[in-house]
């Protein structure tokens, strides 16, 4: 650590679906950012829609938010498209109202980590610095 | 003309004087420096004590007055909760219509007294659960309805001519459909429309605003159908509230308790203008308005808020309105409690916030209540978690006594303080809106959105900052493992609602059913009200779905403001 400046990371936040819930995800984004990450919060998107985005935009991360009980169906099918395009090392990570038994469940099907209400966000930088920055080479 | 106020100067001069020894006697030098430091949740600096010091203008019977009588800052009923108790109003809506049939039927059994119905995403936004957008959301969060066979089903064997119902449809044009659908359902149940009492959303702020979704239609053609809902309903349903004026859904995202009220009632005065531009006189449709707020943790502050809202709505219908029938004044409202403060660490906690919250609307004078599941943070309540609900507000209602006399905390100097600022804030609100061009435009420039993403974003800094302590989460944070608890599990809904779409579409008339829809197409170039044909098309059996896509094609879609 502590090497030359290295370019921001980049993440990529979306509302998952038809889900209207919108206060968590657009304050993250905002913390995120000062915590010196580029985000693009996408609004609303299908999975379709978010690997599109994701395959432009390159990230490092692919944040979904969900309230509205669509996890399980629709949070895997992000990872399973991103496999599909061979974006296989984007971190996926997920938040919102998600029962315990299911965060388990997302986690075996290739989301990185979930994380419920009452989360304090600089525990989410901290998971996202750790997990992209133990990766990158330099 | 100043009439006399409320203590003579003699009196405050004394009390003036007793303060000042008070002060100088009995408090230390710091309490003093540090005595406008602590606010409200909504930022009003707070005194150590209030006395008649700080209500000394305060004109009885100007601002505050009689329950049932101008301002209604009391109350808008003469006998309040003697007359009639506050509604046990709660929430239910998971799964199929079927499903939902049965917990409101549990609701009744255990002595709700008004039924309250939330609709799963693909409803509340316009598609049939057979969409390729509602999957993973059928009957989740809601009860899926697709066609007028699901709101008969919903409401199978319930005394729908005797219980008022609240559908929480959010959006205009969802609400010009699922009305629809309830009245063709009464209609081919036999039962009239003036026996028909109850409540729907339709507000237009949470079509552009509160909610964000795929697919939105512009703040101005969802505002019309707000107005044509609310045109068409009170010429025919006379004990129907075709609006609930959101302030509810507006506090959860994040504002604070001025804003919630302010932009609930810009709204309302925007409406009343245009249906007054439309030819109708105030008086014929004001009485049929209705508001929601939610009760938040600052317990003061929200019982002001209430006694405030009432007033300024009052001072609205009376002096911007030129309303003349009593009725018309009356600010009735329902109350949710704050979903929003409710963690999933330590689950329990949450029965004693929603207790306290739920007692502050009781003593804000509201007129029905949902008081939240302690397992809100987790998923919807189950029926153990549901009944604890059930059985807080009936606790509150037969229990504590606060439903004898009307308005206890009047004349508390506090609370009346409280209450003349809320208002003075809640008025100064209105002029900057009515300054932006109105509710409407600043809608449409996303003025409204910012307001409350910088809200929601300043309090999660002062969440994690400590500022706003949150017991268990981040003051005295637990650190004991969640012992395991029971989870609602929403049943699969998907595949039965799949399978009565594909009956209802094969059985149904096809040329009656694509008239009545390309009428609809029709009306909304046209800019005649749409609800006539909305309930024909729902008569020939057209869906919601099939429904708000014509709406999508003929208004066009809108991008939500924020980035």
């Amino acid at each position: 650590m502590g090497s030359v400046t290295q370019r921001p990371i980049k993440v990529l936040l979306a509302k998952l679906g038809l889900d209207i819930h919108w206060r968590g995800v657009v304050s993250i984004s905002r913390m995120l950012r000062d915590a010196g990450m580029e985000v693009i919060y996408l609004g609303n998107q299908f999975p379709e829609g978010i690997v599109a985005a994701a395959l432009q935009e390159s990230p490092d991360v692919v944040g979904l938010s969900t309230l509205c009980g669509n996890h399980l169906s629709l949070g895997p099918k992000v990872v399973q498209l991103l496999k599909e395009r061979n974006m296989e090392d984007v971190l996926v990570i997920m938040g919102g109202v998600i029962p315990p038994d299911d965060r388990e469940e997302l986690k075996r099907r290739g989301i990185a980590e979930v994380f419920g209400p009452d989360t304090p966000v600089k525990q989410i930088v901290q998971f996202i610095e750790e997990k992209v920055r133990g990766r990158d080479p330099s | 003309m100043k009439r006399e106020g409320l203590f003579n100067e003699k009196a405050i001069e004394e009390i003036e004087k007793a303060r000042a020894l008070w002060q100088g006697e009995c408090l230390r030098p710091e309490d003093l420096e540090s005595e406008h430091l602590l606010k409200s949740a909504s930022g009003i600096p707070l005194r150590l004590i209030y006395t008649p010091e700080d209500v000394r203008d305060m004109d009885y019977l100007r601002e505050l007055g009689f329950p049932g009588l101008p301002p209604y800052t009391r109350g808008v009923y003469p006998n309040m909760y003697r007359g009639r108790p506050f509604t046990i109003r709660q929430i239910a809506g998971f799964g199929s219509p079927e499903d939902c049939n049965k917990r409101m039927k549990f609701f009744l059994e255990k002595g709700g007294t008004g039924l309250n119905i939330v609709l799963d995403m693909p409803t509340i936004r316009g598609y049939d659960s057979d969409s390729p957008q509602a999957e993973g959301n059928v009957g989740q969060c809601g009860v899926a309805i697709d066609s007028v066979e699901d709101m008969k089903a919903l409401f199978q064997d319930l005394p729908i001519d005797k219980v008022s119902v609240s559908l929480v449809t959010h959006l205009p044009s969802t609400t010009v459909i699922l009305l629809s659908m309830y009245m063709v359902m009464a209609e081919e149940r036999g039962i009239a429309p003036h026996a028909l009492a109850g409540t729907t959303q339709n507000d237009f702020l949470m079509e552009t605003t509160i909610g964000s979704a795929p697919e939105i239609l512009p703040p101005r053609h969802s505002f019309r159908i707000q107005c044509d809902v609310i045109e068409h309903a009170t010429r025919i349903l006379p004990r129907w509230n075709p609006v609930s004026y959101n302030g509810y859904n507006l506090r959860e995202a994040g504002t604070d308790a001025v804003t919630e009220v302010g932009i609930a009632i810009a709204n309302a005065q925007a409406t009343a203008e245009e249906l007054m531009k439309r030819g109708r006189e105030p008086d014929s449709f004001l009485p049929r308005f209705s508001f929601f707020w939610d009760l938040h943790n600052d317990f003061f502050e929200e019982i002001a808020k209430c006694r405030a809202s009432r007033r300024v709505w009052y001072r609205v219908t009376s002096e911007k309105l030129g309303a003349k029938n009593p009725r018309s004044h009356l600010m009735r409202f329902h109350v949710q409690t704050a979903g929003i403060t409710l963690p999933s660490i330590e689950p329990l906690n949450n029965i004693a916030r929603a207790a306290i919250q739920g007692l502050a609307a009781v003593l804000g004078g509201a007129q029905s209540l949902h008081v939240d599941s302690f397992d809100e943070a987790y998923s919807a309540p189950t029926e153990t978690s549901a009944l604890v609900s059930l059985r807080t507000q009936q606790i509150i209602q037969v229990e504590t006594g606060v439903t004898k006399v009307i308005d206890p905390l009047g004349g508390s100097y506090y609370v009346e303080y409280l209450t003349s600022e809320l208002e003075r804030r809640i008025l100064e609100f209105l002029e900057k809106v009515k300054s932006l061009g109105g509710i409407v435009t600043a809608v449409e420039t996303g003025w409204v959105h910012r307001l409350i993403a910088d809200f929601a974003y300043r309090q999660q800094r002062a969440i994690e900052s400590g500022e706003l302590p949150i017991v268990g989460v981040n003051y005295l944070p637990s650190d004991k493992k969640e012992p395991p608890m029971e989870i609602f599990r929403y049943p699969e809904t998907e595949g039965r609602q799949r399978a009565k779409l594909k009956e209802l579409r094969e059985k149904r008339d096809k040329v009656r059913w694509k008239e009545a829809l390309d009428r609809v197409r029709e009306c909304c170039h046209e800019g005649s009200n749409l609800m006539p044909v909305v309930m024909d098309a729902v008569r020939a059996r057209a869906t919601l779905g099939e429904i708000q896509q014509i709406f999508r094609e003929c208004f066009g879609l809108w991008e939500f403001p924020l980035k």
